[in-house]
């Protein structure tokens, strides 16, 4: 019997958070480790300098945003129908739609299809999502095998650790520790780390290639998240960085991804907007190497077999708070981690909670509920309102309001004889009259003198003591402002305006009038208690508890009863930001190939009559000699002297020197022979000259996908007139349902202190030959 | 012009000298300052630490003591955002539509001194003279609620003598946080060291802000540390030297225009 059916805590307290000390504990902890200091020290600082940079090029960086959390908006105002129509798009292209309403129901569903497949190995790309449902370790229970594959998440998998960053998830470890981790443990869970492994990040990379090499080889189920669901066509988008998610996507042959029922956009055209902003927010580079868009199953050109499992678990009950529900336009970038100070200082795993930092801190209490533990009640508290992450969030999260309304509710649970509550509203019944705060303000210049600097309070309990463990008290002197001002100016003085016996309402009407000179200490007293009453006695109702039932059903009908309570107030999507980047031919030909070897990729301008002399030599650069190309591409676009052939024939120029073998892809060909080629030649459907990037949608000239993803080099070849100035102009010129690979640079990774290695498990060398003019290439 | 000054309870009892150097400066510039002595306190600590009801006690009270004048300066940062932008939130949520209009009538009114005297008065150079090395620190509520940062600079520039530094890092947050510091206090000290390894690297002798929160959490760390760094609000800055009376033009005795906020509006 699988015991993932067993309730567990539900939220996203996954993996090993579940005994975390709530954050005060655990953020001093934090403070002490040196190592973990210095790692987020220089790796906040690097992704800041990066995204900045990148974000001053974006002229219409405040209309994407506008536009990005707008449309997150509508999405969470429409989501019942625009999950249906996921539902609807994703059945009609051979996958099915399932529905969790918690972890619980997540884990079960996901275990069984597993289960049915037979097979007890998974692949996995890097997902929140899976994280919060803690599906690893159901998986596990249920006896399959589960391999991260992202290096980061590898890494982690293997130290038997827990990710600190939602981005970079290994950025506490340095080099030296990661090297370590590989060689203690690659050899108990597959192919060891090599003889003599150094600790420089290339080598550590391939060292992760090769250990993973087989795995994606031979593997017959993966399991992935997903950043965004595109309801109109049942579009699925995973954008990352390696080839390891490509991997998982294309060659298995059942895909499960597993999303958040707030990742689903209504429209295909929604992510020109998202995918211009989700990879400059999270690493600072104008696009990842890879986005990958499918829709349902693919069969012959990637998965046979798809689930998708939309997960509630919490979101609607964030739905239903018209405050907090901000957080759900969340698109994971980490950018409000990478500026936070207090990240800086503590780390994520300080956080307690699979989504760390300020988005952590304001997500976690709303999917499992603000009152659910030590965890969820102290994170609301974890920043100093500093208002950095609001100033980056791509979506406009306003998170210092969100952390002050989250704190209130934590307030109101909490209300009751404890000293906080009672001080607190003690403070506020002096403030909140004039003749009180007066005599408040003279008691306390004689408690500041007795107190001095307030060194001797250090190490007592207490707030005082807490402030006076590291910091010298102001000196008070014995006259207080208000004591100058009457004794300088007392004549004219501006109070006349106040009516001073005005009662003062508080809430619920408990007070008296409190300014009359004649209150009598006993009427003074019970004025204070009156005050203090409510906080004493009533806590705040809690927040109505959904009742959720199963599946479908339990999450449509949370939906829609969050909806009806709190209704959104509807808004057109502003697209004001820029649709055609309009640069004449010429300036976006340079701009393109300026910002394809930005990534480390090669590219040339070549000639009609010259694309097959071109393909050549970027082949012969890299000594790539087996060749497949897809069986449609331009015979003109073939290294010259060869023809493509069936499998095994060989080419041999007449003067001797370089031997191609140029193979056309059979769908018969395995993932293993695919690895057995050096190179692939492909064409594209679009690019774009802003980013760099290279769309391939596995129409002419391309094949299926995963022809552009095993072989070691990719040679891709853009015609003049399908480069575009920007990403909107290449999202109109796609075809939604197509099944897409964005490709920008080699595959590449920057997990290890984040010093970026080109080529990890997609292909490691890339060559863009972008041709111009007219001539048999065309 | 007749302006009602809220000095701020935090100022009111541990700082009065800032309270003193407020009426200074805007004494000096020819304008008539009144003390409503029956305001208390804004209610930030309350709203920010999630007591609600208390903070909207003392938001209403606010809005009593302060509604007769036309123009409201604060020599603290935080708490003009408090009413400028964070007064809006709370009454919203509480569903207290009076108040909610009585409270936006009042939020163009409220400045925080250094936006008062460069964006409305028009006034960059008070006469001030303060021979030092000083560093700026924008505190986050100025520099993120209010927009104010070039305000305080072009005022520091002005003043004879002084020498403005830059801080490495300045728009990092100092780690006060108002009860995080109490709260998270390792955590606010480890933000507080790094701001004054800052301080030291400017050669900075005093440290400026328009916040005096802030600056007790700076400047009770660096007494602690007998770090050999002072630190100093801005409008105490500004009172410093001999400084006779400066006027700016046109603002002595005609009545100066409508009082806007030129900061942008908050995100």
């Amino acid at each position: 019997m699988s015991p993932t059916g067993a309730p567990g805590v539900p939220g996203p307290r996954g993996d090993g958070f579940r005994q975390a000390p709530a954050f005060p504990e655990a953020a001093s902890r934090a403070l002490r480790d040196t190592q973990l200091r210095a790692n987020l020290r220089r790796a906040t600082g690097t992704i800041r300098d990066k995204r900045d940079r990148v974000m001053a090029e974006l002229g219409d960086l405040e209309q994407l945003r506008d536009a990005a959390a707008a449309i997150k908006d509508e999405s969470l105002s429409r989501l019942g129908e625009l999950l249906s129509q996921v539902e609807e798009r994703v059945g009609a292209a051979g996958g099915r739609v399932h529905y969790a309403a918690t972890s619980a129901e997540a884990r079960a569903i996901v275990v069984d299809l597993v289960s049915r497949t037979g097979s007890t190995d998974v692949v996995k790309v890097k997902s929140m999502t899976t994280a919060e449902i803690e599906l690893n370790e159901a998986l596990a229970a249920a006896g399959v095998e589960v391999v991260e594959t992202d290096l980061a998440e590898l890494i982690v998998q293997l130290g038997d650790d827990l990710p600190s960053h939602i981005v970079v998830p290994a950025l506490h470890r340095n080099r030296a520790e990661v090297r370590e981790i590989f060689v203690r443990r690659m050899g108990e869970r597959g192919l060891a780390a090599p003889a003599g492994l150094g600790d420089d990040p290339a080598e550590l990379a391939a060292a992760a290639r090769a250990h993973l090499r087989r795995r994606f080889l031979d593997a017959k189920v993966a399991i992935s998240g997903a950043n965004f669901v595109v309801a109109e066509s049942g579009s699925v988008v995973v954008v990352e960085s390696e080839g390891n998610g490509r991997m998982c996507l294309t060659l298995p042959h059942t895909l499960i991804s597993v999303a958040g029922i707030d990742k689903v956009v209504p429209r295909f055209r929604d992510l020109e907007v998202f995918l211009q902003l989700l990879a400059r927010s999270a690493t600072g580079e104008r696009m990842s190497p890879y986005t990958s868009v499918w829709t349902g199953a693919t069969p012959g050109n990637g998965p046979s077999e798809f689930h998708l499992v939309l997960v509630d678990n919490g979101r609607t009950r964030a739905l239903a708070d018209p405050i907090g529900r901000q957080a759900l336009r969340c698109i994971r970038c980490a950018a409000c981690l990478n500026v936070c100070p207090v990240y800086e200082r503590v780390g994520g795993r300080a956080y307690g909670s699979v989504y760390p930092g300020p988005i952590g801190a304001v997500l976690t209490p709303q999917l499992d509920g603000v009152a659910s533990g030590r965890v969820e009640a102290t994170l609301p508290f974890a920043s100093t309102l500093c208002g950095a992450c609001a100033e980056v969030c791509p979506v406009r999260i306003d998170i210092p309001r969100l952390l002050v309304h989250l704190r209130g509710r934590a307030v109101d649970e909490h209300r009751g004889a404890h000293p906080e509550p009672v001080a607190m509203v003690a403070a506020a019944y002096t403030m909140s009259s004039p003749r009180r705060f007066g005599r408040a303000v003279k008691l306390g210049g004689l408690v500041g003198k007795v107190l001095g600097r307030g060194r001797a309070l250090a190490g007592l309990p207490g707030p005082a003591g807490r402030w006076a463990s590291g910091r010298d008290l102001p000196q008070v002197g014995a006259q207080s402002f208000r004591d100058w001002w009457a004794s300088e100016r007392g004549g004219r003085s501006g109070t006349a305006p106040l009516p001073v016996a005005e009662p003062l309402q508080r809430g619920r009407g408990a007070g008296g009038p409190d300014g009359a000179r004649t209150a009598s200490g006993a009427v003074q007293l019970r004025q204070a208690l009156a005050w203090l009453r409510p906080t004493m006695q009533q806590r705040a109702p809690g927040v109505a508890r959904q009742v959720v039932l199963e599946g479908r059903d339990g999450v449509m009908g949370a939906i829609s009863s969050a909806l009806v309570s709190a209704p959104f107030v509807p808004v057109e999507v502003p697209r004001h930001y820029t649709h055609d980047a309009g640069a004449v031919a010429g300036e976006l030909l340079a701009l393109f190939v300026e910002r394809v070897a930005e990534y480390r990729a090669t590219a040339r301008v070549v000639g009609g009559g010259d694309v097959g002399a071109a393909v050549a030599e970027a082949l012969e650069r890299t000594g790539s000699r087996r060749v497949i190309v897809p069986s449609d591409l331009p015979e003109a676009w073939l290294p010259p002297r060869a023809t493509a052939t069936a499998p095994a024939a060989v080419q041999r120029p007449p003067n001797g020197g370089v031997v191609f073998e140029v193979v056309v892809d059979d769908p018969g060909l395995g993932a293993t022979e695919l690895d057995g080629f050096d190179a692939a030649v492909s064409g594209c459907a679009v690019a774009i000259a802003a980013t760099g990037t290279v769309v391939l949608d596995s129409g002419p000239a391309q094949g299926r996908r995963a022809l552009s993803l095993v072989p070691d080099h990719l040679v891709l070849v853009v015609r003049q007139d399908q480069l575009v100035g920007g990403v909107p102009e290449a999202v109109a010129r796609l075809v939604p349902t197509a099944a897409q690979t964005w490709v920008s640079g080699p595959s590449a990774t920057s997990d290890i202190e984040l010093q970026r290695v080109e080529g990890v498990h997609g292909p490691r060398v890339l060559d863009v030959l972008v041709l111009v003019g007219s001539g048999p290439g065309h | 012009m007749r302006v009602a000054l809220f000095v701020a309870c935090f100022n009111d009892l541990a700082f009065p000298a800032t309270g003193r150097a407020t009426v200074e400066v805007l004494e000096r510039l020819g304008h008539e300052v009144v003390f409503p002595s029956a305001q208390t306190c804004c209610g930030q600590m309350h709203l920010n630490t999630g007591y609600r009801r208390e903070a909207l006690a003392l938001a209403r009270h606010f809005a009593r003591v302060f509604t007769p004048f036309e123009a409201i300066v604060t020599p603290s940062a935080s708490c003009a955002g408090t009413v400028v932008h964070s007064y809006a939130d709370l009454v919203q949520d509480a569903g207290d539509a009076g108040l909610s209009s009585e409270l936006a009538g009042l939020a163009g009114r409220v400045f925080e001194l250094s936006q008062f005297l460069v964006d409305v008065l028009g006034v960059t150079d008070l006469g001030a003279e303060f021979p030092h090395r000083v560093a700026y620190h924008p505190t986050c509520h100025s520099l993120r609620a209010l927009q104010v940062y070039r305000q305080p600079l072009e005022l520091l520039r002005h003043v004879r003598g002084l020498h403005l530094v830059d801080l490495p890092g300045e728009e990092q947050c100092c780690g006060f946080g108002g009860t995080f510091s109490v709260k998270n206090p390792g955590v606010s000290m480890a933000m507080m060291a790094d701001k004054l390894a800052a301080v030291q690297r400017s050669g900075a002798e005093v440290v400026c802000a328009v916040d005096n929160s802030c600056l007790a959490h700076i400047g009770g760390g660096a007494d602690r540390l007998s770090a050999g760094v002072r630190v100093m609000h801005l409008a105490e800055v500004l009172a410093s030297g001999a400084g006779g009376p400066v006027r700016a033009p046109g603002v002595a005795r005609a009545a100066p225009g409508p009082l806007v906020h030129r900061g942008q509006p908050r995100p």
